[in-house]
């Protein structure tokens, strides 16, 4: 399967990455960003909102390194998930990232990638053939969508694996544009629907991602849902950090992936000083389910994906707070 | 009829208006090539420098017929721009399976075992498996089958895949026990 | 184990007294090839100027072709031929009943994704930008997406073909009865009559489907194409392309999987070497992965309704089938399939009592066809279920009581089968004793559960589906000066090791090293006629038609030494590449002296062997064919498994897979076969589906169309059950389809060992699991509140 034709960009280091982007810009020219390639690529393959340059960050080397309190957008996910210092400071960072995909693919695909993929659903990740033959989308040259047939909304659904746990340790990111960098807490990143997804100017660059240092005895872990143990993205993910003291809940802090457009963050879920027992792993379980919608766009049907959504909650309270 | 040329009568072809040179760095040789800017490596690799060991199977990055090592790793070809490969070692199932008394101890193994019956998948296989044995000396089968979980055999139903890695990993202990990394879980 | 009951049935068998290859786990003679990368397939051949053909597809399920408008296409720079349907409308097919396909649509489109044109331009984006420039124009008719549609009776235009049932959209309909189906139901000690749902599913091969066509200088055709029957392929050619048999050239490079998915003659070889023709050039069409998808020919989608009675005798008195059956656009192996998903129920347990109806219907969908266990998977999994359910609620052991049910070997079933050697009950003892069954069956706790079930198929159709009397396989052997021995076949080697058997099988007859073989299997102008691969039929067929050429051949140079030697040829053996006289085994003649000898009057040394069929048997009941097989392969696996009660999820642990194989020709490749049957029949069980959003198919690719991975496959212990096979040669049958047949209900029986809960429908996946245990679990709280009121 051939590409569609655009023109590449190669940049070395994020200066000249944004150079060239803001220059690509100033000419009214539609570009992506490409840093592993893994979810362009393929989506460019099936022709879907494709443009005519891409700017590969393959050779910019300073945004793959992994310190103490920042990751690079540009380190890849196996890197990630074998990482050392991230399996000891923040094990479910690594966890989520080794539950990523496939092992090649987890060679090319990179943390700033995974943070901003694409969204997904059966109408839209499809050849231009099928789209043409179904009717085109909201989200690629049509004007209805498909899922839940209106003209205002994409409801594709969010898949990364990464967000619901750096959601959790409430991350900042930093991007770099023509006018400096700046800093977005994770949690008021994400905000509209399957097309807007976020608020990024087309020439700023995801080049960190700052996680802030938490109290030790916040626990932490990811539940993925997926139809296999591979390959798959995840039709529900749910991250949480659970801090108790003197058998109340001090700290609870809970993310949704598989979901909707957006990666979700849920707080506490105004269980804060609840009893830590049953009953409040009960309540974690009825409060996902009051909040998770899904639709029928991803594998699984929607009612088992939010199902699973509060009994992952569930689970996940009921193993971090050691009552399990 | 095996040997001569192309596929695709202009791929590769210096005077087509987007192409552009590039120079790749395979099985440790560099080959000037011309390429348009969104040409894929798989089809670079099989098409312009006729290294048809690397299959083609899904394209989108599904099934690892097509495993290529870009500086050691495993990474599927189809989902890799043969311009951002520039600069970087790649290596495919020719320059890391030599026939004859030298044949690499997973090849060998593999033929022992059955590892292939149609053997489509075999080269994307032995690419990753390739990674794995160079990172670990000992996985387990169960870390064997996560690190193939890429890849996509439709004929074995993988045990005689696991069979092969477990022999291949045993040979080449026995062969290089100094140099062998000495903890299996690995690290990069 | 084998030794003593193989002495028993064949003392004459000489293979197994002299320790020869029959019988050694030895590796394919291609495995070296296949793992250093040097094997050529299809699409890694690169003929100079080669052009790229790209089909245009229809975006209609259902709909006229009003026009075809090409003229933008044809005057395009870097385009050398545009094809429409009109210019080749002679139709093709596998099965001579059903020709209904052709190279592309002629009047009208029957599915998204049927080719209405096709062009061969320099290259891909050529190609493709020509195919935006063709211009159809459609006339949508009403599509038949689901069986109640097509089972109405519509108006002639509504019809998908023009010969279809009644005037229906229904292609074929069957029947049979016998005995007293009713009258045991009637009487019976325990019945059941179960509605099972089956959604399609594909072979998925590796290597997507890839045809390189060139129409030559000397006006001869060559075709290189993945095929499983390069003869079915050629005979399409001459009919579409009008060319004698002799001016086309058929070759098989290696294939990169079949399992049934390339067994038919397709629409894009037929364009490939049209528009070859067209411009005197070669033309290649590889398929992208959503292509293969939309040619199909995977297993139908079913409704299968089944009725079993026991009686009080508790053994089966009477099963009755209704099978509806999803034929998408074309006809394919259909007829077969129509007949299988009754007929091959009736074994390995005995009915007497049987009744099937089966009707296949035409739908606007991609074609459905033959794939591995070809028509009797889904039957098998409705029959074995409802044996677990009688089992369950007699109170039996559900193993015991398929022993106990078990057809004897020697016998003929109620339809009139020939069943020989028969390993079923050794198949269940080994199966069960290596899993510990007694100790596990309905012992282990809530979540983990073990289940059984058996299985039965055919070692190739005992007549073939061309009527003109051609020997069904024919093996050429040369041995010339250099001491070689060039096998000569057409069996497509696709994976599954039939190469290595005619070398086996050659080198053991000749007491020769298996290397000084090599075989020729690639090219019809070269290789007698084989009828492929498929039907499981290349082990028993082609093994004793190279068995026999290779008897011939060891005559023929035993006479050779017996001239050096003055020795009377009786006296010799071949071994250790070596004439040897038995009786004085101090006189030795090396086999390249013999041959050479042998040569002197006649040049190098040519024999033929063939197989025609079994002799006559069957019924004279309508159908009677169908089903019919020299040998019946039997077996019967236990699975282990464990739900996560959490999620739903199942995960299947381990499989004790045993097989009446007859006798396993190589074990290794024996394993083989029973480990890739079990992957795959895992799959259909648990996660594989076809799904369609009305007339797309919603899952054409990897990621979606669900395989198990590594990570779900599950340890699989195959056991090889051999009962030596009169009729097979050295005993062997089949061993690549029959293993996947108890996988499913085997998964399905053993979820309800663990959880109590009865699935009926594919796949079983974890949101279908965990809804029946919420279910479950609700039922079960009503009840003890119930309890609690009362």
């Amino acid at each position: 399967m051939i590409l569609p034709p655009f023109e590449l960009h190669q940049p070395t280091t994020v200066d000249e990455a944004i150079e060239l982007a803001t220059q690509l810009r100033k000419d009214g020219v539609a570009f992506d960003w490409m840093a592993g390639g893994t979810d362009v690529l393929p989506n460019y393959k099936n022709r879907l909102n494709a443009r005519d340059h891409v700017i590969a960050l393959g050779r910019v080397d300073e945004l793959t390194s992994i310190g103490k309190n920042s990751i690079g957008a540009l380190a890849r996910i196996e890197d990630v998930a074998r990482n050392s210092r991230v399996q000891s400071d923040w094990p479910t960072i690594a966890k989520a990232a080794s539950l990523i995909s496939s092992p090649p693919l987890r060679n090319l695909g990179t943390v700033g990638g995974n943070l901003l993929l694409d969204t997904r659903c059966y109408y839209f990740n499809q050849s231009e053939f099928w789209r043409d033959s179904k009717g085109y989308c909201l989200k690629a040259d049509g004007d209805v969508c498909l899922v839940v047939p209106q003209k205002e909304t994409c409801y594709a659904t969010y898949s990364g694996d990464l967000a619901p746990i750096l959601l959790v340790l409430d991350v900042e990111l930093e991007f770099r544009g023509s006018n400096g960098a700046r800093r977005v807490p994770l949690r008021s990143f994400f905000e509209y629907d399957g097309i807007r997804r976020f608020e990024k100017a087309p020439d700023e660059l995801l080049v960190r991602v700052f996680v802030p240092s938490t109290d030790k005895a916040l626990r932490t872990d990811y539940l993925k849902l997926r139809a296999r143990d591979t390959i798959e993205y995840p039709v529900m993910g749910v991250a949480m950090g659970l801090r108790t003291k003197g058998g109340t809940v001090a700290d609870l802090r809970v993310a949704v992936t598989g979901s909707e457009a957006v990666p979700l963050y849920y707080g506490d879920l105004g269980l804060g000083g609840a009893t830590v027992d049953e009953a409040t792993a009960d309540a974690v379980q009825a409060a996902l389910l009051d909040r998770i919608t899904c639709y029928r766009n991803v594998p699984f049907p929607p009612g088992y994906r939010k199902a699973m959504g509060g009994e992952f909650g569930r689970k996940l309270f009921l193993d971090l707070s050691g009552k399990a | 009829m095996t040997t001569a040329s192309r596929s695709d009568s202009r791929r590769g072809d210096p005077a087509r208006p987007d192409n552009r040179l590039l120079r790749l760095r395979v099985n440790g040789t560099v080959h000037s090539v011309a390429a348009p800017p969104h040409a894929i490596l798989l089809d670079v690799l099989r098409d312009v420098l006729g290294l048809v060991g690397t299959k083609r199977g899904c394209d989108m990055g599904t099934c690892g017929c097509c495993n290529v090592l870009i500086d050691g790793r495993a990474v599927m070809s189809c989902l890799v721009l043969a311009h951002d490969a520039q600069g970087k070692d790649i290596q495919t199932i020719e320059g890391l399976a030599f026939d004859g008394p030298d044949m690499h101890p997973l090849s060998k193994a593999w033929a022992e075992c059955g590892g292939s019956q149609c053997g489509f998948c075999t080269p994307g296989f032995i690419v990753t498996c390739h990674e794995l044995l160079a990172n670990e000396a000992a996985p387990s089968r169960t870390r064997i089958a996560e690190a193939i979980s890429g890849n996509v055999c439709r004929c074995t139903g993988y045990k005689k895949i696991l069979d092969a890695v477990e022999l291949a990993a045993a040979r080449i202990r026995e062969a290089e026990p100094a140099s062998a990394p000495a903890k299996s879980g690995g690290s990069k | 184990m084998r030794s003593d009951r193989h002495e028993k049935l064949h003392p004459h068998d000489d293979a197994v007294q002299r320790h020869g290859l029959i019988g050694k786990r030895i590796p394919l003679i291609d495995a070296q090839r296949k793992s250093t990368g040097q094997e050529l397939y299809t699409d890694d051949l690169r003929p100079a100027d080669c052009l790229v053909g790209k089909i245009l597809r229809s975006p209609h399920s259902h709909a006229k072709i009003v026009s075809i408008d090409t003229r933008a296409a044809e005057a395009m720079p870097g385009v050398h031929a545009v094809l429409t349907g009109k210019e080749a409308p002679n139709s093709f097919g596998v099965l001579p009943v059903s020709q209904d396909e052709t190279a592309l649509a002629v009047d009208k489109v029957i599915f998204i994704g049927d080719g209405v044109a096709a062009v061969a331009a320099d290259d891909e984006e050529t190609a493709l930008a020509a195919l935006r420039l063709i211009r159809v124009e459609y006339e949508p008719l009403r599509a038949f997406l689901d069986f109640a549609d097509s089972l109405e009776e519509v108006p002639e235009e509504l019809r998908i073909h023009k010969k279809t049932v009644d005037g229906t959209n229904l292609h074929k309909q069957v029947r049979q009865e016998f005995g007293d189906v009713d009258g045991e139901f009637d009487r019976a000690l325990w019945k059941k009559r179960m509605s099972f749902r089956f959604p399609g599913v594909q072979h998925a091969f590796t290597e997507p489907l890839i045809t390189i066509a060139h129409y030559d200088a000397d006006d001869r055709m060559t075709v290189w194409s993945a095929q499983q029957v390069p003869h079915y392929l050629h005979r399409a050619l001459a009919k579409v392309l009008e060319m004698p048999m002799h001016k086309i050239r058929v070759i098989r490079k290696a294939v990169g999987g079949g399992f049934g998915g390339k067994s038919d003659p397709f629409p894009h070889e037929m364009v490939a070497a049209l528009l070859s023709r067209k411009c005197r050039k070669p033309v290649r069409i590889l398929f992208d992965r959503e292509e293969v998808f939309y040619n199909n020919h995977g297993r139908h989608p079913s409704k299968i309704d089944v009725g079993l009675a026991i009686g009080k005798d508790k053994k089966v008195a009477a099963l009755d089938i209704d099978a509806l059956i999803d034929g998408g656009a074309w006809g394919s192996f259909g007829v077969v399939t129509t007949y299988y998903n009754g007929v091959l129920a009736n074994g390995p347990y005995r009915v007497d009592n049987f009744r099937y109806r089966g009707r296949r219907i035409y739908s606007n969908r991609p074609a459905s066809g033959a794939m591995r266990g070809h028509g009797a998977v889904n039957t098998r999994f409705a029959y074995e279920v409802l044996l677990d359910e009688a089992a369950f609620d007699l109170g039996l052991d559900p193993a015991q009581f398929r022993i106990d049910n078990a057809l004897p070997a020697y016998t003929k079933t109620i339809n009139e089968f020939r069943i020989t050697t028969n390993g079923i009950v050794e198949c269940i003892e080994r199966a069960c004793a290596m899993a510990g069954w007694k100790d596990k069956y309905g012992k282990m706790p809530f979540g983990r559960g073990i289940g059984i079930a058996g299985g039965f198929y055919i070692s190739g159709s005992a007549l073939p589906i061309h009527w003109d009397g051609i020997p069904q396989s024919t093996v050429h052997l040369k041995a010339d000066f250099d001491g070689g021995i060039t096998i000569h076949s057409l069996a497509a080697e696709i994976g599954q090791g039939s190469d290595t058997m005619l070398a086996q099988i050659s080198a053991d007859v000749l007491g020769v090293p298996i290397d000084q073989c090599r075989v020729y299997s690639d090219s019809t102008d070269t290789a007698p006629i084989d009828i492929g691969s498929y039907s499981s039929r290349v082990t028993f067929m082609a093994g004793n038609a190279v068995r026999r050429a290779a008897e011939e051949m060891r005559r023929l140079v035993i006479g050779g030494a017996a001239d050096l030697t003055g020795y009377p040829p009786e006296v010799f053996v071949l071994e250790d590449a070596h004439a040897i006289n038995a009786t004085n085994r101090e006189v030795r003649v090396p086999f390249v002296e013999a041959l050479r000898r042998a040569m002197k009057d006649r040049g190098a040394l040519q024999t033929t062997g063939c197989y025609s069929g079994p002799p006559p048997m069957g019924g004279q009941h309508k159908g009677a064919a169908a089903g019919l097989s020299p040998t019946y392969s039997f077996q019967a696996f236990v699975v282990e498994l464990e739900v996560d009660l959490l999620t739903g999820k199942p995960k299947v642990h381990e499989v004790w897979a045993a097989h009446d194989c007859g006798r396993a020709l190589n074990p290794l490749a024996v394993e083989a076969q029973i480990e890739g049957c079990v992957h795959m029949g895992l799959g259909q069980a648990l996660c594989e589906s076809f799904d369609y959003n009305k007339g797309n198919v919603e899952n054409p690719n990897f990621l979606d169309y669900r395989m198990l991975s590594s990570t779900e496959t599950p340890d699989i212990h195959a056991i090889l059950v051999e009962t030596y096979d009169p009729e097979g040669p050295f005993g062997a049958k089949e061993c690549g389809e029959g293993p996947l047949l108890p996988a499913l209900p085997a998964v399905a029986n053993a979820l309800h060992d663990a959880i109590g809960i009865r699935f009926y429908e594919m796949p079983i996946t974890a949101d279908k699991i965990w809804r029946a245990l919420q279910k479950q679990k609700k039922a079960a709280a009503g009840s003890a509140t119930q309890g609690a009121a009362k």
